[in-house]
């Protein structure tokens, strides 16, 4: 028998994880600066030139409107807006452990449910798309392949999820490696200072000097190659499943050519 | 012990992937060298096919440190 008491445990102690708190707190930032933006964008005159948050946000969705249109055309409008949300996520999450704050993709629910939801919208798509020939991407070419084809689904997912989380942690790991060297390093330089909860204090003088290059490596370069890889990837991987385009050009007198 | 040697094994997947790479960024260079006007689109390309490359890198990184950490 479950009581209150144990209810209320399982609630208020601090079970979950720093990284979902990351996550939430990236979110929160998120949900802020669109509450702004659109706000911005509805007091705006049109006749004005846009200028501030308003002017990055107009210059973003250009170019996220631009790069999916050059990847698969077209053809689904909401695809935009959708690389475009989860572009900022990703980056932001690469980018947090800037501040101090554990990065959310170090903890791997954080990629794999980025990587599910461009799992899920590929069959979506497809499904929409095709119909109920959908089944048959299971038996292609001949029934024979059936398990082959349930195993290799998930590969897309396994290897976008992989490759943010992979990612992250070698770069956290690389720079924990790199903080324990400067570490012991200013207690053979600078031992004088002493040492407070087994930490050189000499450290604390030397880690901005060198750690900040790693840091612009491993958080921003890394960050920003792995968001932009995980959007095109997941861009094209939707874009697969639709059906050839077809160039329908229409003369003047509205036929079709 | 015996994780140390598993990781150790584990890690040795990275040296393809080295080799990949070096081979996209010669052939970006090459190409670079024959239309030095494709510059700007040769080194964006050249930057996300280094990323691809580097998955496999990654992974065996990641086996490795479980290897160490969990084996």
């Amino acid at each position: 028998m479950v009581s209150a008491i144990d209810l209320g445990q399982l609630f208020l102690t601090p079970t979950i994880p720093g990284e979902v708190w990351s996550s939430l707190i990236v979110m929160l930032i998120i949900a802020i600066l669109a509450i702004i933006i659109g706000i911005q964008a509805k007091h705006q005159d049109p006749l004005k030139k846009p200028k501030g948050l308003l002017l990055i946000a107009i210059i973003g969705v250009q170019f996220f409107d631009k790069f999916v249109e050059g990847l698969i055309g077209t053809r689904i409008k909401w695809m935009g807006g959708f690389v475009m949300g989860i572009a900022t996520y990703v980056f932001i999450s690469f980018i947090f452990s800037l501040c101090g704050l554990p990065s959310p993709m170090t903890y791997m629910a954080v990629p794999l449910s980025l990587g599910l939801i461009t799992f899920v919208l590929i069959h979506e798509t497809s499904a929409k798309y095709t119909g109920l020939k959908y089944f048959k991407r299971y038996v292609d070419p001949i029934p024979i392949f059936l398990p082959i084809n349930l195993i290799s689904m998930w590969a897309p997912l396994l290897s976008l999820t992989l490759r943010m989380f992979g990612n992250a942690i070698a770069g956290f790991v690389l720079m924990t490696i790199i903080s324990w060297g400067i570490d012991s390093l200013a207690g053979i330089i600078i031992p004088f200072m002493g040492s407070v909860g087994g930490w050189n204090v000499g450290s604390i003088i030397l880690n901005p000097i060198i750690t900040a290059p790693f840091h612009a490596y491993f958080d921003l370069f890394s960050g920003f190659i792995q968001t932009v890889v995980f959007i095109s990837l997941s861009t094209i991987f939707i874009g697969q499943e639709l059906p050839e385009e077809i160039d329908v050009k229409i003369s003047e007198k509205g036929d079709v050519i | 012990m015996g994780n140390a040697i598993a990781a150790a094994i584990a890690i040795l997947g990275v040296m393809p992937s080295a080799l990949g790479e070096g081979m996209v960024c010669a052939k970006a260079i090459e190409g670079i060298s024959r239309n030095p006007d494709a510059v700007g689109t040769i080194r964006s390309s050249m930057i996300l096919g280094c990323a691809l490359v580097e998955t496999t890198a990654i992974y065996s990184l990641l086996i490795s440190i479980l290897c160490l950490f969990l084996g």
